[in-house]
């Protein structure tokens, strides 16, 4: 349940977003920048793999996207970080908004942002890039919905986590990179070396572009995906259970303006 | 409408704040003073919820506001003393939002922002954001957050801190005002003329106690003491109830109208006067009974410490 103090948190979380949108801009046109540049190889490699007729986009589209999901953890510096650096996060608790409220509040157009940015990216691909995601398209939703749940209690989990938020971006970007590029968003997973292909199925991103990939090249509807998709919802409720384990809304955080 | 009952707070080992009792009446305003780490910002920040205490309570219109911080969150205006505003939102949306926050919204909500606006010389800026404000109209809107609301307790912590003149007094005369309503106000500040402005009671947090409470003026009479000083070209000559150090004057014993003393010692004086260079008059003042009250702190402390 939604409470009405969460909605005013997550009104007031939104009109910060918006009111510096650079990063949620660069992570939307890096990929669409970087795409047309890897999709010829990245058509090699998937007719390498077997799939005589998929096209590049098959493989870039949904790998940056996944990519740059983890690079966008970087959103949560301005949710709760710089309430610190402002001064605002005791305004915020001392209001009749629980800390409950305010994280929900805080959290809600994160989501939001990170669905916007990955229905963009998906449709753009379509568009341009000749991303197909000819199976079902309930399950391309469900996958994205949930990929992003586990990448917002990914962020979450650094906030509670760090200290500082130069230490929540360097992590967010490590961690992210590491676990998109095990996860073969930058390459088929088959293609990686043997080491990495052994542990690949320890990160999220595996699973999420499995499932994209069984919804593009195999044409998997949601029983097809729903391994990736229970795989992914034990990732978030992972991340999130050390998320709620380790916040502590009286930490004083260090964040930049 | 507040009551903080024998509330102690340890940081580590070190007792912060120890068994403090205060309150604050409907309409009253309380100021609040010590030296920096006397523990004021600790006291608040226990009221208000944002951090434990080890003993004691703290009911709010009759509620414990220690186990129930929520339910009286509503009752509170805070303005902390570190600035907290969003810069990147405007004026006009940092009280939208804070409003909402505190549950009023659409035409009430805008009716409030306007009033509060302009009760806070912000009308003109309600367009802006709050990056572009200046200081004073930074603190200004620091402090319009907190009684957006009408809330019935406000605590202000140092609220006129980097304000200029004008955003100083308005910020009085907003407290005037909310305490005239009927809202107890807690003020902590520095500037102890501001509180003989408000014509405030004051307590004196010392060391994590309350070591004296009253109204500014009983405590200005009781603590305060006026000062005399005659000063000479060359060596100050010799007057009955009068202690000559090089070249001043000084009365032996303490003065309660330093202006009639200074009269009845130019009489005295006659025609020595005439080597008078300058007159130092120091009235009782809040300021003064402060460092009395502070100061005989510290003597009795080593007096403690010669006999032990």
């Amino acid at each position: 349940m939604i409470s009405r103090r969460s909605l005013a948190v997550g009104r007031l979380s939104g009109r910060l977003l918006l009111s510096d949108p650079a990063p949620m801009i660069v992570t939307v046109a890096m990929p669409l920048i970087l795409a047309p540049f890897l999709v010829p190889a990245a058509r090699a490699q998937l007719q390498l793999a077997g799939y005589a007729t998929a096209g590049g986009g098959d493989q870039v589209i949904p790998g940056l996207a996944v990519l740059f999901a983890f690079l966008s953890t970087q959103l949560v510096g301005t949710l709760f970080f710089r309430e610190h650096a402002w001064g605002t996060w005791d305004r915020l608790r001392a209001s009749p908004a629980s800390t409950a409220d305010i994280v929900l509040g805080k959290v809600a157009p994160l989501y939001v942002a990170q669905l916007l940015q990955l229905a963009v990216l998906l449709t753009t691909g379509w568009l341009l890039f000749g991303f197909r995601p000819d199976g079902s398209v309930a399950a391309l939703v469900m996958v994205g919905a949930v990929f992003v749940a586990m990448v917002v209690a990914y962020a979450v989990m650094l906030v509670a986590l760090c200290p500082t938020m130069d230490l929540a971006l360097v992590l967010g970007n490590l961690g992210g990179m590491v676990m998109a590029g095990l996860g073969g968003a930058l390459a088929p997973v088959s293609s990686l070396p043997r080491w990495a292909q052994a542990v690949a199925h320890l990160s999220p991103a595996y699973w999420a572009l499995d499932a994209m990939r069984s919804i593009t090249l195999d044409h998997a509807g949601l029983a097809g995906v729903a391994g990736s998709l229970g795989v992914l919802l034990l990732f978030a409720a992972g991340f999130a259970a050390v998320a709620a384990w380790r916040f502590r809304p009286s930490t004083v955080k260090i964040g930049t303006t | 409408m507040l009551r903080v009952a024998g509330v102690t707070k340890l940081y580590g080992e070190h007792p912060v704040l120890r068994g403090v009792d205060l309150g604050v009446a409907t309409g009253e305003i309380l100021g609040l003073v010590g030296a920096n780490g006397a523990g004021k910002t600790t006291l608040i920040s226990i009221i208000t919820g944002l951090r434990h205490c080890d003993r004691g309570n703290v009911t709010i219109g009759g509620i414990d506001a220690l186990a129930h911080p929520r339910r009286v969150a509503g009752s509170i205006g805070l303005a902390p003393q570190e600035l907290g505003i969003y810069p990147t939102l405007t004026v006009r949306e940092n009280l939208y939002d804070f409003a909402r926050l505190a549950g009023i919204a659409g035409r009430p909500a805008r009716a409030r922002i306007g009033e509060v606006a302009e009760l806070l010389g912000l009308t003109e800026q309600l367009g802006l954001r709050a990056d572009q404000l200046s200081g004073g109209q930074k603190r200004r809107l620091h402090t319009a957050l907190a009684i957006l609301h009408r809330p019935r307790l406000l605590l202000l912590d140092e609220p006129t801190v980097g304000a200029d003149v004008a955003s100083r007094a308005g910020i009085l005369e907003i407290v005037r005002a909310m305490a005239a309503a009927g809202t107890a106000v807690l003020y902590t500040t520095h500037y102890l003329t501001e509180l003989e402005q408000l014509d405030a009671e004051i307590a004196v947090l010392d060391a994590g106690v309350i070591t004296v409470r009253g109204a500014c003026r009983e405590v200005v009479e009781c603590w305060a003491r006026a000062s005399v000083t005659l000063r000479f070209a060359g060596q100050a000559p010799e007057l009955e109830g009068w202690t000559a150090v090089g070249c001043q004057l000084t009365p032996t014993q303490a003065v309660t109208d330093p202006g009639a003393a200074t009269a009845a010692a130019l009489v005295a004086l006659g025609a020595r006067a005439g080597k008078l260079v300058g007159v130092d008059v120091t009235r009782p003042s809040l300021e003064a009974a402060y460092l009395a009250i502070t100061g005989r702190r510290f003597s009795e402390e080593a007096d403690r410490d010669l006999a032990a």
